[in-house]
């Protein structure tokens, strides 16, 4: 009798799970494979990909010094725009966290609030104050300290200042949590054995808080890789990225290349993320290696 | 250690300036009464929101936008409850391998979603806005996994254990005990999933099609062809407001901070 009642209760629970099951499998997993299928093929005029299964969309972007080139310009980028945020962000989680509690949470409101506006409105902003028109130049020209517009839009910095703005909450947020499950009592510990603030917090907070900095760091950095829209109205056709000639490649119709392309991108990503969690090893703060 | 806490205090004030400066500019610009951003600002007007209105395919990118987000909440909504509950419950590789793959939206970089649901799409013959709604959803529904997940965490199974052996049946159980507990958490994962929708770029650019626009994709479709016109930040003040309501909405129900742990 209990036995049926577990076998009921099992089975009902994995009645619960099929319908996102399916829906994933579907609409992620399987849309997936297909893309890494495309990108094994030939590119052909008339249809989305030719007949010919083959390595050379592949092996097109490993020998093009073009595509090295860009891809080294990507991976500055996004550690810029991580180590920034980094530096940014530890002060401002430090002091939230010796903050009262519904003073944190209310600052924590007002960091989220930002992620919940479209990017695209995010980066307009970056374009009205520092565009042509924008509030820097028209506030430098009507004072009289400048003559005609400064170009400030359009190069690589923009693009990391914007996307260092846009992505910081999420830095913060990661390494507040991290700092939050701090134990107070190791860093009194510390300085009661006569360590200064300086060395309390190289030795005891720094590295307790490592899951926060790896998690804050690597959401950054992936977050980087595909923000196609940021890019494209900050950085104009000067800083294209490697989302960007995917993007071109898919507007070109060129579809076995853009599959390609994604899949670099992809495995980019893989990369930063085994490197990182390798050099920051965050699971050494739960005892584990 | 006075110092120290000083500098802290002006980084953070610092940082909430460029992180909420933007935002802040493109809702001063939106009221504009010239054609171009002028500082000081000459006076109020809502010349740019009557403009909006006036644009057509603007206000059809308000209209399908809103009608995405919609229908792609409640099914994001819908599937994450599913997902939590079974979470919750069970324990083991293979529910770990599934919560992986479930959440894994949320860090895998998105633009190849986009990517792989076109090519997908035109390969089974999907029309553009199911397909729209359908990757909204997906993009949706790890945020309403999480939220009910911490709903649950809360959540006494015994009570329905105790439902069930009172003889209802399972989905009696799930309408009379689970769902009134869990309310919290699937609301502000509607909610969320709906504001997520209401923003993407990175599925939504490669999905619309001819007529077929939401509004983040047409402000950026506008700053790339028209140039910066101050409609944009009228467009875009409306968009901020909407949000703004939602997040005060989520945070009367279960407090932003649960989103982020």
């Amino acid at each position: 009798m209990e036995w049926l009642l577990r076998f009921i209760r099992t089975r009902w629970a994995w009645a619960l799970v099929l319908p996102p099951l399916l829906f994933f499998l579907a609409f992620f997993v399987g849309p997936l494979l297909y893309l890494f299928f495309v990108s094994l093929h030939d590119v052909s005029q008339a249809e989305m990909y030719g007949t010919r299964l083959t390595m050379e969309n592949y092996v097109r972007i490993a020998g093009d010094p073009f595509y090295h080139f860009i891809i080294r310009r990507t991976l500055t980028a996004g550690l810029a725009v991580s180590g920034l945020s980094l530096l940014i962000g530890y002060p401002v989680a430090l002091s939230m966290v010796r903050m009262s509690p519904s003073r944190r949470s209310l600052l924590l409101m007002v960091l989220l609030f930002p992620l919940m506006v479209s990017n695209v409105i995010r980066a307009y902003g970056w374009i009205a104050i520092l565009g042509r028109r924008g509030v820097v130049n028209k506030v430098l020209g009507d004072v009289g300290l400048i003559q005609a517009p400064l170009p400030l839009m359009y190069s690589l910095e923009t693009v990391v200042v914007g996307l260092l703005t846009i992505l910081l909450p999420y830095m913060i947020i990661c390494l507040l949590n991290a700092l939050l499950t701090v134990d107070r009592n190791l860093e009194e510990a510390a300085q009661a054995l006569g360590a200064g603030p300086a060395r309390t917090f190289l030795h005891v907070t720094l590295p307790l808080s490592t899951p926060g900095i790896a998690s804050g760091l690597l959401l950054v950095f992936l977050l980087t890789l595909s923000a196609y829209v940021t890019v494209q109205l900050l950085g104009g056709a000067q800083s294209k990225m490697l989302v960007s000639l995917v993007y071109d490649s898919v507007m070109t119709f060129v579809w076995p290349r853009a599959a390609a392309l994604a899949f670099v991108l992809l495995a980019i990503s893989l990369a930063i993320t085994t490197l990182m969690l390798k050099g920051i090893r965050p699971q050494r703060v739960q005892g584990k290696g | 250690m006075r110092k120290v806490s000083w500098t802290l205090r002006i980084v953070t004030l610092l940082s909430l300036v460029i992180i909420l400066g933007p935002i802040a500019i493109v809702v001063l610009v939106s009221f504009s009464p010239s054609d171009f951003f002028a500082f000081p600002p000459r006076g109020l007007s809502l010349r740019w929101f009557h403009e909006f209105f006036r644009i057509p395919s603007m206000r059809a990118a308000y209209l399908l936008s809103l009608e995405v987000a919609l229908t792609a909440s409640v099914l994001a909504a819908v599937l994450g409850t599913l997902a939590a509950l079974f979470l919750a419950r069970r324990r083991g590789a293979v529910v770990g391998l599934l919560n992986a793959l479930f959440l894994s939206p949320l860090v895998f970089p998105t633009i190849i979603i986009g990517v792989a649901l076109l090519l997908f799409f035109r390969r089974v013959g999907m029309p553009i806005l199911p397909g729209l709604i359908l990757a909204h959803a997906l993009i949706g529904t790890p945020y309403c996994i999480r939220l009910v997940l911490t709903s649950l965490q809360a959540f006494d199974v015994s009570l329905e254990e105790a439902g069930q052996s009172l003889g209802a049946s399972p989905v009696r159980t799930f309408f009379l005990i689970t769902l009134p507990s869990i309310r919290p958490g699937l609301l502000s994962g509607w909610l969320f999933a709906f504001i997520v929708s209401f923003g993407e770029l990175n599925t939504a650019l490669f999905l619309t099609g001819p007529g077929v626009t939401t509004l983040p994709i047409e402000i950026f479709a506008y700053l790339q062809f028209q140039g910066s016109q101050l409609v944009i930040a009228a467009a875009s003040t409306l968009q901020i407001c909407l949000v703004i309501i939602l997040v005060v909405t989520i945070e009367r129900l279960v407090g932003l901070s649960s989103m982020v742990r």
